[in-house]
């Protein structure tokens, strides 16, 4: 066990009896860098020599994101892509991939993958659009929410039984399942040609409408920054003091101060960025929009679920060797249901975001579901979570999904004519492989198995 | 990912008459005492070693089919279920018309599944091959443009296979000499030539329907063209002959030089029963299916799926190349301390699928007739049903258990459901969940069947 289990040791079996003092390079790349570490400069060195073994965590889509902002930002024409209003559209337009890639993670992290994300998530966007429609069910708004994702719980559950107790691949029972969804998305649509909307003018409808196209006014998104920044940093700091009062493992104090200057300053950004008006001189537009505390949310509760909770603690166990995690008493089946189920319900969330920042419209166009699973997938592995389990955050998730949304919409703002729509596919396909053979050569550098 | 797991530790491959029937008994079944328990023991064994007589094979081949090792048996039975409930439903469903119609909409999916099986069976998946078809479908359409390149037939149709194929050797390099998974791989595969068909559309409508120009008469003829009906005939009669005396004189030599060989009395019934299906097929197509006019013989693409389905055949189990697919897909340790070179044969497997895709794409430009950037969403719904026909079919997901025979009644279960449920009217997102629990129940069937089967999890 190491204090995160969102990062796998890479070591060989056993690493962690081995003599520390034998050879302390390749004893150090195995361990957090927090075991080790009594300063700010050892835990640097620590870190660096991680990231040199290959646990380099989200470091190569933090710089993937960096260069492709900067590279956009130098061929754009008026150099726009950097424009507040740009990057606002980018988040709203990245935020299916983000919320859809962390579904898929919790399923990856299991080894498993599920192909159904997209079809299911559109299934839950529809399923709540229908149930807030005012001739119609009007449900209000929380019910309707709520019933979509427990409907997409129980399709995943479903699908996860199927795998878990029949041990069909995971590949083959969500293929079925995305085929199956597919079909009947349309049918709960309505048919072929059908379309459901919610109107910004209904109060009721318009909480959902305001979910990625709401805006926060300028003032109160300051004061929530500094509540959240406030929060966060207090539990932060408290959290690290309590470890180091009982002698656990913590990091130096210095770096703890770091992280809680780096969120302010993310936070400070963010909510800047979001406060210029990118209105027309006529209208105001202004204000971070409500879909990012939205993900941050999503972000927060699959952290929590995956780094602080025993399910999250099996679920990494399992990815990273089934056999051991059964014999250690964990119920590989309920596990693997629970996982698939959350991995749907959390889509279906994915799904009425979606519907959202397309103005609060559903119809067959609205989105290919075979082209979001495998957004979904590719900005999973993009951010850094690995196809063969045990490897991965939710953050990598959020970060790959920025990535696909940034190249997406900077390929579009290119006047490249005819050769804008096939870049689109092009772009992603090859950051894609990309990213899959740094896993798989960073992987290699450990010396541990990259494949059964 | 864990299947990978579980085919390793299934037990070793002991080499069978047959590559494409895996014995499923324990390591070291062959070693063992064949008079200790007869039941069991003729249950891993091919029938063709043990039967002398038609009697003693049939009882071997249910033991067989009892213990898991069906072979074509589900899917046949699933295609007669389907043809008998169809015809209660509409009595149009096996109307000569309908028929010819019904194997013409499924030869893509079928040349699809045969291309999906080279991967499946090295226990890899290839999720490219529909966009590999769309990609041969667009080189050979655009190559053929009198405005454009204006190439002859041949040479369009050669390019395009060479294209495909170097596609297929990319995705393969990338998963076997870089160890790359070959679901991601071809999943980025997928996303890239997306672009490249859409670049090499260019937004406009290609058309290789004008009757003008024979090189586009050409490509419309593969999949529109057909016999006459005498030639019909006389084909038939050719191949039947030529198939049946090499059946034969196999069989026959094979007795001579005393290895086991299935009685006489099964490989005449073998050739009996191709008969009959030869001239039930060409009696069907020969029928005037017009409502004016005259349409009539068997069409070119029956020819098409037959001549790909005989060449997969020999390829995978006449030659070496065919037997290291099977040993990599039951067991990649074993078959590479035995020497074979799993780089080698796993990247050929890969160029094999996507020149297979490539194929389909031949037909399908020529059943499209003209192609716009709508086929792409076609293609991605075609990859599924590719994968879906070849484990309809029988082919096994684990890989190293399948035979291309699959892939084809396979895609003539999906074609038939299509077909029927389109007859009577069902909505295109009905078919899908039909479609989707055929899979689901395909799948079931592999999975419990292996684990019915002795010595296996």
């Amino acid at each position: 066990m190491t204090a995160d289990p969102g990062e796998t040791p890479t070591g060989p079996p056993g690493a962690g009896m081995v003599d520390l003092t034998a050879d302390p390079e390749a004893a150090a790349a195995d361990i957090p860098p927090a075991l080790v570490a009594q300063s700010l400069g050892q835990y640097l060195r620590a870190w660096w020599l991680r990231v040199r073994g290959g646990n380099s965590g989200v470091l190569p889509v933090v710089l993937a994101i960096v260069v492709v902002a900067i590279t956009f930002q130098i061929v754009t024409p008026e150099h726009a892509f950097l424009r507040p209003s740009n990057l606002v559209y980018i988040f709203g337009l990245s935020t299916v991939y983000m919320v859809l890639a962390m579904a898929e993670t919790v399923v990856l992290l299991l080894a498993e993958v599920d192909l159904s994300v997209g079809a299911v998530a559109l299934i839950g966007g529809v399923i709540a659009f229908k149930l807030v429609q005012q001739p119609g069910p009007d449900w209000p708004w929380w019910a309707a929410v709520l019933a979509a994702l427990v409907c997409c719980g129980l399709i995943g559950a479903l699908q996860g039984m199927l795998t878990a107790w029949l041990r069909i691949p995971s590949f083959v029972v969500t293929l079925a399942g995305f085929l199956l969804f597919s079909g009947i998305l349309i049918i709960v649509l309505g048919g072929a040609d059908a379309s459901v909307n919610v109107s910004s003018s209904v109060p009721n409808q318009r909480v959902i409408y305001d979910m990625v196209q709401g805006l926060i006014v300028p003032v109160a998104g300051w004061v929530a920054l500094a509540v959240v920044v406030g929060a966060a940093g207090t539990a932060l700091w408290l959290r690290a003091a309590a470890r180091r009062r009982q002698g656990l493992a913590a990091p130096p104090v210095s770096l703890t101060a770091i992280r809680i200057a780096l969120v302010a300053l993310v936070g400070v950004a963010v909510v800047m960025i979001c406060t210029v008006n990118r209105g027309t001189s006529l209208v105001t537009v202004e204000g971070v929009p409500w879909v990012i505390p939205i993900v941050l949310v999503v972000l927060g509760a699959w952290t929590l679920v995956l780094q602080r909770t025993r399910f999250g603690r099996y679920v990494y166990a399992i990815g990273g060797n089934p056999e051991a995690a059964r014999r250690a008493g964990v119920s590989l089946a309920a596990i693997r249901i629970w996982a698939f189920a959350l991995c749907s319900a959390t889509a279906g969330l994915g799904g009425i975001l979606l519907g959202s920042f397309f103005y609060g419209e559903y119809s067959t166009n609205t989105a290919d579901p075979g082209q979001l699973v495998l957004y979904a997938i590719a900005a999973a592995v993009i951010g850094g979570v690995s196809l063969f389990g045990g490897r991965g955050k939710a953050i990598h998730g959020v970060l790959g999904g920025l990535l696909i949304g940034g190249i997406a919409y900077g390929v579009s703002l290119l006047n490249l004519g005819e050769l804008a729509t096939p870049l689109e596919y092009i772009l992603p396909g090859g950051v894609l492989l990309a990213a899959v053979l740094v896993d798989v050569l960073s992987r290699r550098g450990t010396g541990s198995v990259t494949r059964v | 990912m864990s299947d990978h797991a579980r085919r390793t530790s299934d037990g070793e491959v002991p080499v069978t008459a047959d590559p494409g029937e895996t014995p499923t008994g324990p390591a070291g079944a062959s070693m063992v005492d064949l008079t200790a328990d007869p039941e069991a023991a003729a249950a891993d064994i091919p029938p063709a070693l043990v039967a002398q007589s038609l009697g003693q094979y049939l009882r071997a081949w249910w033991l067989r089919v009892r213990s898991g090792n069906s072979g074509v048996l589900p899917v046949v039975l699933a295609i007669v279920v389907v043809a008998i409930s169809f015809q209660i439903a509409n009595p149009k469903f096996l109307s000569a018309q309908n028929l010819v119609n019904l194997f013409e909409q499924s030869t893509v999916y079928m040349v699809l599944a045969m291309a999906e099986i080279f991967a499946l069976l090295l226990g890899e998946i290839d999720l490219s091959v529909g966009l590999v078809m769309v990609l041969g479908s667009v080189v050979v359409a655009e190559l053929v443009q009198p405005s454009g390149p204006d190439w002859p037939w041949w040479a369009a149709i050669i390019v395009a296979l060479l294209a495909c194929s170097a596609v297929g050797a990319i995705q393969g390099s990338l998963v076997a000499r870089l160890k790359m998974p070959s679901f991601i791989v071809t999943l980025g595969g997928l996303l890239i030539l997306e672009g490249v068909a859409i670049l090499v559309l260019g937004g406009t409508l290609v058309g290789i329907g004008n009757s003008r120009f024979t090189n586009e008469v050409v490509l419309y003829d593969i999949f529109w063209g057909r016999f006459d009906p005498v030639v019909g005939w006389i084909l038939l009669a050719v191949l039947v002959g030529a198939a049946g005396t090499g059946l034969w004189l196999r069989d026959a030599s094979r007795r001579r030089h005393g290895l086991e060989t299935p009685p006489r009395s099964l490989t005449a019934m073998k050739i009996v029963l191709m008969t009959v299906a030869g001239i039930a097929v060409v009696a069907i197509c020969n029928v005037n299916r017009a409502h004016f006019g005259t349409i009539e013989g068997v069409p070119y693409i029956i020819a098409i799926v037959l001549v790909v389905l005989a060449a997969s055949t020999v390829l995978l189990q006449r030659t070496r190349f065919g037997r290291y697919v099977y040993a990599i897909g039951g067991n990649p340790e074993a078959a590479r301390r035995a020497g074979v070179s799993l780089p080698a044969v796993r990247t050929w497997g890969f160029v094999l699928a996507s020149l297979t895709s490539g194929i389909a794409g031949l037909l399908f430009a020529s059943w499209q007739v003209s192609l716009t950037t709508n086929i792409i969403k076609t293609a991605n719904s075609y990859v599924l049903l590719a994968v879906a026909a070849a484990v309809i079919g029988g082919t096994s997901l684990f890989g190293g258990r399948g035979k291309t025979i699959h892939g084809v009644l396979g895609g003539l279960v999906i074609g038939g459901i299509y077909n029927g449920l389109y007859l009577l009217g069902v909505s295109s997102q009905w078919i899908d969940v039909v479609v989707a629990a055929v899979l689901l129940a395909a799948a079931i069937i592999d999975v419990l069947s292996r684990r019915g089967a002795p010595g296996q999890r």
